[in-house]
């Protein structure tokens, strides 16, 4: 419950944040905290120094393209996602599931780029930001470079932000004619810790011309699943074809077991919620997406 | 809800609207029956509650408790000095020094040889849980504290851990207490009626394999917390504790550290919440009065949740093996016999009393005659067990409801008849139980009906054969009927150990006029939520004929001007009648003494005394009259005009202790009567559960109530909320689970689902009151509830399987368990359960 | 031996009120409203911001005391249970807690005061639905979260017959 020392800076600019982050092996962006102070409490990371990002306008803030392309700010929270007019109308499903992230306090501290960085299996957005195809803005004193969101997340806690990085902004691009996105938890409780999860984009008219499946849990970072998205190519936009390509989901899927449930469980789950992210992406796709 | 002309509610709440008609209560004057107002809220919706760790004593030091990492360990050797170094760091108190301070172990319950075990407040030798405290430090700051404890060094030599309840029992097992040469704490065989009698007469024989109930806590929002001085001064030990049964731990922890009962001092005002956990904070105050000792300084503790969830307290975990179950053809239920295994955990804390409380209620809610528990209770390398809310009966009424429910279901009895056939009848009261137990009173079968009612059962049957086929959806009616049994006969600790000197129960009040004539009412009760400064206000305000809000309670318990008992305390449902029972006595003695020297005063006979509206007033004679701050003058400040004989006799202070009329069990045939009141609770639900996730949401959830006369309606009704919530919790996302190397995997709200608003259902209720004939105001106890809520969840989940399904026979059912439930059946997996003897019976099963 | 910790300098308003304070860059900031500032009202009741106990709003927005640092306060108006009676005036929420019967041991009612009040000013006629969502993360043991709830729809009844 009691941290560490631990020293603390709010720099004025992202450029001071970075500099203070270069400045030691032990420090760390400190957004919401949402994660990070929990991380401290149990003593799990000893950092030197806590650079707090939170109230850098310059992450803050949220654009959307004419186009429907969004830019979102690290620092943008779950509730400013849930509640943004801008968010809503270009990635209703995300809005969605920031919206429904724990809890009030949760989500008016909690951050899109601290729900990243921080990478945990369960948590809500990286599979959804991988299905979405999303490129991560990396910042560094040399730049800011793209990474693409299925190449952000590395490990428990491990990212492509490096040593004196941090995560700028998430781009979004709109989802493309034809294109729907599907979202589907199984969870401990209501708006709770997942046990299995998956996010997909499908795109076709009639028969299926692309998709990307995103199962979360099943491994410490969330991975598209090539044999169902395979499957899924070619076939009808149809429950069925959603069902059939499940399983696919095999023994190659290896989840952890834990006191929530077993691997064997998290494996037939995972079949189940990839299913149904397929289905609701086929159905939420079948409106006009210009 | 009436609403004044300004348009904000003003007027007390009125009394809970329910479906039943209250006529068949008895008319009542006075305040008690009405929902009055509590007088508790005003300090705690500002925040100016006084909670333990609100205490803060001069000169004070942080504490906090080095505990085990593994399960079963030896303890290799200890070295505090680097946390001695740390700047800031006042004293540290290892395991070996603490055994040094104490004249004894701890006072164990249990006979021989469980009585071997040697407990000191930290582990010597060996750890023996994951959490078990093996050191404690006490700094300037919490931080310095927290970082100190982190350099003691400690280097353990991990041990194998003894894990499986059952297998503990195993003479090879690993030794959790080399010195008792056993892991079984207590065993003892239980046996009324003729059960092998039974067996062989009865129509059908219906036999479990294994039940399992398993592990969980109310987890009490508030952690324990205390600061503890040993004031060199006087050689007292003052416990600012939210301990909840201070005096049974001022009798285990004052032997143990060498100090007289009246040199210990507890006190608590307000208690975040309890359940029983707090029973079990003796040993960490015993640790921290030898800290303050060594120190020189008070000790401030401050536990959190991860210490709170490892080494608080943990509910009883109890396997029933080989259950064996003799059923007639018109579905008479004649009994059961059954070995169980009971869990205490490394350490005897309370226990093995779990191990006879349990029979209170031997026969649930039926009239069973035939019934045999073999009982072994095990010491695993799990958190000690402490009574947690529904203590012990909790379990043993789950198992009674699986068996009706699986008697139901597997020889195709409807439900409610046969739960209606077996019931305790209405007119039955008072039931003497086949081990002597009285029931007092209830309808059950009229509660249920209610309950049915209130749920619209048959709306639901027709909506589960509605639900299609392949819908991926099915649906469960359940019911869980089970009993609170309140107000504790101690003697029944005889029947687990011959020689323990208790017996009977009781509580401690003194009601008094104060100096203005102020009535002051003081308890030695801890409440923790339960409303005792309203309630009591309620029953002494009815004596002496005055508003309640003239009443005052004292806030909170404290050794030194409170009046107790060995039992005082506020646990296991029985304020209603030991807590409320002691005012109304003390409250009667002073109304008597009111009216004697109102008597005197106003020249009249003490028959023509009226007491209301806070003065003794001549009936008839409104003007002759004289308030209480009169009457008090004369005690207080002005007794020469008093004659002698009311001087020397009258104080003005009276103190009552209320005593339930007991006697002392039979350890022999282990029968007496153990309980005074069974309140009763019926519950039904409708559960929904995902075929392919095995997730359940509860569609519907009724509880019907049944605890005697209702003090105050509003209060009981929140009491069978929060039972209802915590059973459904338990029942769905709570529980204590060990991995294979004794790590607890629960250790804090991240991993362990409290259930949350979103998680719970709405809740429906209905009541009945069925005086108890036994008690000062036909109250009865009612708080635990009874666990309703697990044996209804099972039941509904159960109703929602096919026949060739596995039986539900854990108690806890996480999607996981249901979805290999709801598949077992197409797997071929062994349902649990077998039928000997004859056909099903013929009739409607009600499906 | 030990270094001492890093502090900072930190203003703030508490409940209305300004104040300048130097805190430690490792203290969280329900032990700075509690230990330091004397506000006992504020609640610990577990270690992953779980339990919402401590939940106090900081710039207007309801969060969970236990999941902020200290020096984090720096700039910002902090509102705790404390600030809720005016003048002794239990608020509307506080006496729809007390007429439902919405509190049984206290505990963690405050939090629930904080999240009620912040609810009701964002969104004044909530759905039970919205008010099972706004309080999930305020965990109760005692009262099954019934009469909570009923507590909360009669603040805003009440709200709302005010303000017509």
């Amino acid at each position: 419950m009691l941290l560490e020392k631990v020293a603390y800076a709010r720099p004025d600019t992202v450029a001071g944040a970075l500099q203070a982050l270069a400045s030691s092996d032990g420090a760390a962006p400190l957004a919401g905290g949402q994660s990070l102070v929990n991380v401290l409490k149990h003593r799990v990371a000893s950092l030197d120094l806590l650079v707090d990002i939170s109230r850098l306008d310059e992450l803050r803030g949220v654009s959307s393209g004419a186009d429907g392309s969004l830019e979102i700010g690290a620092c943008v929270t779950y509730d400013e996602l849930d509640h943004s007019e801008q968010v809503r109308s270009a990635q209703p499903l995300l809005a969605d599931v920031a919206g429904h992230i724990e809890d009030q306090q949760i989500r008016d501290r909690g951050t899109i780029g601290g729900n990243c960085c921080l990478s945990d299996p369960t948590n809500n957005l990286p599979p959804l930001l991988v299905a979405l195809g999303a490129t991560m803005v990396v910042q560094s004193a040399a730049g800011q470079r793209d990474v693409a969101a299925e190449d952000f997340f590395h490990g428990y806690f491990s990212t492509a932000v490096g040593e004196g990085e941090l995560l700028r902004c998430v781009r979004i691009p709109p989802l493309s004619a034809g294109s729907g996105a599907g979202y589907s938890t199984i969870a401990v409780g209501a708006d709770s810790k997942a046990i299995a999860r998956a996010a997909a984009v499908v795109r076709g008219n009639g028969t299926i011309d692309d998709a990307r499946v995103v199962l979360a849990c099943v491994a410490p970072i969330p991975t598209r699943h090539a044999g169902m998205e395979s499957a899924l190519r070619g076939a009808s936009m149809s429950a069925e074809s959603a069902r059939t390509a499940a399983h696919e989901i095999g023994a190659e899927t290896q989840p952890f077991g834990d006191a929530h449930g077993s691997a064997d469980y998290r494996r037939e789950m995972a079949r189940v919620v990839a299913e149904r992210a397929v289905m609701q992406a086929i159905a939420d796709g079948g409106g006009d997406r210009g | 809800m009436t609403t004044s002309a300004s348009g904000t509610d003003t007027l007390p709440a009125p009394l809970a609207e329910s479906a039943t008609a209250p006529a068949e209560t008895e008319l009542r004057t006075g305040s008690v029956g009405i929902s009055v107002p509590r007088r508790e809220d005003r300090r705690l919706l500002q925040g100016q509650g006084e909670f333990a760790d609100d205490v803060w004593m001069h000169r004070q030091g942080y504490a906090q408790f080095v505990r085990s990492p593994h399960g079963h360990a030896r303890i290799v050797s200890l070295d505090p000095r680097p946390a001695l170094a740390l700047e800031g760091v006042y004293a540290v108190l290892t395991g070996e020094e603490a055994k040094e301070m104490c004249q004894v172990p701890f006072f164990q319950i249990a006979p021989e040889p469980a009585s071997r075990i040697e407990e000191y407040p930290l582990a010597v030798d060996k750890v023996r849980y994951h959490g078990d405290a093996v050191a404690v430090v006490l700094a300037e700051t919490r931080e310095i504290a927290r970082d100190a404890a982190d350099l003691v060094d400690v280097q353990y030599e991990p041990l194998p851990a003894v894990l499986d309840t059952v297998g503990a029992a195993d003479p090879d097992a690993p030794l959790l207490h080399e010195q008792v040469g056993t892991n079984v704490a207590w065993h003892g065989n239980y046996d009324w009626g003729d059960i092998d009698w039974a067996l062989e007469n009865a129509d059908h024989v219906v036999e479990l394999d294994r039940l399992h109930f398993h592990r969980f806590s109310s987890t009490p929002l508030e952690c324990n917390a205390a600061v503890v001085h040993w004031d060199q001064g006087t050689d007292t030990i003052r416990v600012s504790s939210n301990n909840q049964m201070p005096m049974f731990a001022s009798m285990v922890v004052g032997p143990t550290i060498g100090v007289a009962s009246n040199r210990l001092m507890f006190s608590s005002q307000d208690i975040g919440g309890a359940f029983g956990i707090k029973i079990g904070s003796y040993p960490q105050i015993a640790a921290l009065a030898l800290l303050s000792r060594k120190a020189g300084r008070p000790a401030k503790w401050t536990e959190y949740r991860t210490e709170h969830m490892l080494s608080a307290g943990h509910g009883n975990e109890r396997v029933f093996l080989d259950t064996k179950v003799a059923v007639m053809k018109d579905g008479t239920i004649l009994g059961f016999k059954t070995r169980a295994f009971d869990d205490a955990g490394a350490y005897l804390h309370y226990e093995p009393l779990g191990a006879v409380i349990w029979s209170q209620v031997c026969c649930g809610c039926y009239r069973l005659k035939h019934i045999q528990v073999d009982y072994t209770e095990t010491m695993t390398n799990k958190c000690p067990t402490v009574p947690n809310r529904g203590y012990s009966r909790l379990q043993h009424l789950w198992l009674i409801e699986r068996i009706v429910d699986v008697v139901a279901h597997e020889l195709g009895f409807d439900p409610v008849e046969l739960r209606k056939r077996n019931y305790v009848g209405p007119d039955d009261y008072p039931y003497e139980t086949p081990n002597g137990c009285v029931y007092d009173s209830g309808d059950l079968p009229r509660s249920l009906d209610m309950a049915l009612e209130l749920l619209d059962a048959e709306g639901w049957r027709a909506r589960q054969r509605e639900l299609e086929h392949g819908s991926g959806k099915r649906i469960g009616i359940g019911i869980g009927s089970t009993l609170d049994s309140g107000t504790n006969n101690f003697g029944q600790a005889r029947i687990i150990n011959p020689d323990l000197p208790f017996s009977g129960n009781g509580e401690a009040a003194y009601v008094k006029l104060d100096l203005y004539g102020e009535v002051t009412v003081n308890l030695g009760t801890t409440p923790q939520g339960q409303s005792h400064e309203t309630t009591a206000a309620q029953v002494v305000a009815d004596v002496l004929g005055m508003p309640p809000d003239q009443v005052h309670v004292t806030a909170g318990f404290n050794q030194q001007q409170n009046t107790y008992v060995a039992f005082s305390g506020t646990y296991a449902s029985q304020f209603a009648v030991t807590g409320l029972g002691a005012a109304k006595g003390a409250a009667e003695k002073l109304r008597a003494e009111i009216v004697e020297i109102g008597a005197f005063a106003l020249g009249a006979q003490p028959g023509e005394i009226e007491v209301r509206d806070g003065a003794c007033i001549v009936a008839g004679d409104e003007e002759r009259m004289i308030p209480f701050i009169g009457i008090a003058n004369m005690i207080y400040a002005n007794n020469a005009v008093l004659p002698g004989e009311l001087r020397d006799r009258i104080s003005l202070n009276c103190r009552h202790v209320y005593v339930p009329p007991f006697e002392v069990p039979d350890p022999e045939s282990k029968t007496g009567n153990l309980t005074l009141t069974y309140a009763s609770q019926i519950h039904a639900c409708v559960v929904e559960l995902d075929e392919h996730t095995g997730e359940v949401a509860i569609l519907d959830y009724v509880a019907v109530d049944d605890c005697g006369t209702r003090i105050n309606p509003k209060i009981v009704e929140g009491q069978v909320h929060g039972a209802t919530m915590l059973g459904i919790g338990a029942a769905l996302y709570e529980a204590f689970e060990y991995d294979d190397e004794g790590q607890l995997q629960q250790a804090s709200f991240y991993d362990y689902h409290a259930i949350t608003a979103l998680d719970a259902p709405h809740v429906k209720t209905g009541e009945i009151e069925s005086p108890s004939p036994f008690t000062p105001n036909g109250a009865k106890g009612m708080g635990e509830g009874g666990g309703a809520p697990l044996h209804a969840i099972c039941s509904a989940i159960q109703d929602a399987l096919g026949p060739k399904d596995a039986i539900v026979s854990d108690s806890h059912n996480p999607w996981e368990r249901v979805w290999r439930l709801i598949h077992s059946g197409e797997r071929g997996e062994p349902r649990g359960v077998r039928v000997s003897g004859g056909s099903a019976a013929a009739g409607d099963s009600g499906r | 031996m030990a270094e001492p910790d890093v502090v900072h300098s930190i203003e703030f308003t508490l409940n209305g009120e300004r104040h300048e304070a130097t805190v430690s860059s490792r203290q969280l900031l329900v032990f700075f409203i509690r230990d330091v500032l004397g506000l006992k009202g504020t609640h610990i009741g577990c270690d992953t911001g779980s339990c919402g106990a401590c939940s106090v709003i900081v710039d207007g927005k309801l969060i969970k005391s236990c999941m902020m640092l200290a020096p984090q306060a720096d700039g910002t108006e902090i509102e705790t249970v404390e600030g809720i009676a005016q003048n002794g005036e239990l608020s509307v929420v506080q006496r729809a807690f007390h007429e439902e019967h919405g509190l049984q041991c206290g505990y963690c009612t405050p939090g629930l005061v904080m999240a009620a009040t912040f609810l009701l000013r964002r969104n004044p006629d909530p759905t039970e639905e919205e008010i099972r969502r706004a309080i999930r993360g305020n965990i109760c043991r005692c009262t099954g979260y019934v009469n909570i709830i009923n507590s909360i729809q009669r603040a805003a009844g009440a709200d709302s017959r005010e303000a017509a």
